[in-house]
């Protein structure tokens, strides 16, 4: 039984996913994102948590609270579905005091944001973080494997 | 599904380039992970290499040829400057996923372009070696349309 911890964070915009409908999610909803993450972390005994704020100062609060309880993150920054843009350094600052640590991070979108023009993913600091886009939910799931995969190790 | 793995250029030299980039497997190992992967799930693999972009551009010409279900790309240096690789992938109407070893993003800025993502279904990058191996894995629960 791994007690390794995995932090699941979703950025603003990410509390609503109707928008993701175009993609074939009808009924896609934080929530059962957030269960079927569950059920793959259970499977490999992975412990999971999640955060997620439309506000961009309050989810950097509340991840900032216990980040030093966590192994591994994953991150979809989001934002810009609804505002055009968001600011990365928030997710800059949680990437910052997570790769001093040498903890795995992968960034993962839902879309392939290469398809939009203007949107780049994170550029952070920590050259080892990882890219996962465009596979819809299964982003979740591939970056799950892969980070429980890089913290068993 | 039949699943084409195309590798760009210099990636023969995997092992021993920059391997603290890159990683320690070699070509040949990861061909062959790949191929034990893909039989367990019931897919074939057709794992390919190339230094040359025609040749890759050929390749994607023959998937499109052979009603291949899925491409995964890794054009290696071409990412950022082959428009034809561009245009054959927009031409393949089957399941494509672009895959890098490292994040280029995270490198140099001239990586920072890639001419293949906008013509892909997913982008996957910075996993290493084991990127293939859980694309391959996850190929059965995408929405892919099988010939």
């Amino acid at each position: 039984m791994s007690n390794k911890k995995l932090l699941i964070i979703n950025g603003p915009g990410l509390s609503d996913l109707s928008n993701y409908s175009v993609l074939g999610y009808d009924d896609l909803s934080l929530d059962i994102l957030k269960q079927k993450c569950k059920v793959v972390c259970e499977s490999l005994s992975l412990k999971v948590d999640f955060r997620q704020s439309d506000d961009e100062s309050a989810l950097l609060k509340s991840v900032m609270v216990d980040i030093d309880n966590f192994d591994a993150f994953i991150i979809n920054p989001a934002g810009h579905l609804q505002s055009g843009s968001t600011s990365h350094d928030i997710f800059n600052s949680i990437i910052s005091k997570i790769s001093s640590e040498n903890k795995p991070v992968i960034e993962v979108r839902i879309e392939n944001i290469f398809k939009h023009e203007g949107i780049k993913p994170m550029q952070v600091s920590d050259s080892g973080a990882g890219f996962i886009g465009g596979l819809g939910i299964q982003s979740y799931m591939l970056a799950i494997k892969s980070i429980n995969q890089k913290i068993s190790n | 599904m039949n699943i084409y793995v195309i590798n760009g250029p210099n990636i023969n030299l995997l092992g021993t380039r920059e391997p603290e980039i890159y990683g320690k497997d070699t070509l040949d190992s990861i061909a062959k992970t790949c191929n034990d992967k893909a039989s367990k799930a019931g897919h074939s693999v057709n794992f390919m290499q190339s230094n040359y972009e025609g040749e890759i551009v050929e390749w994607i010409q023959d998937a499109i040829i052979q009603k291949v279900d899925v491409i995964i790309i890794n054009a290696a240096a071409y990412t950022h400057t082959s428009i034809a690789i561009h245009d054959a992938l927009k031409s393949y109407s089957g399941y494509k996923v672009e895959l890098h070893i490292s994040n280029p993003h995270l490198r140099e800025s001239f990586r920072h372009v890639s001419f293949i993502s906008s013509a892909v279904d997913g982008v996957v990058a910075g996993l290493g070696a084991d990127g293939y191996y859980h694309v391959i894995d996850l190929l059965s629960k995408l929405p892919i349309k099988i010939n």
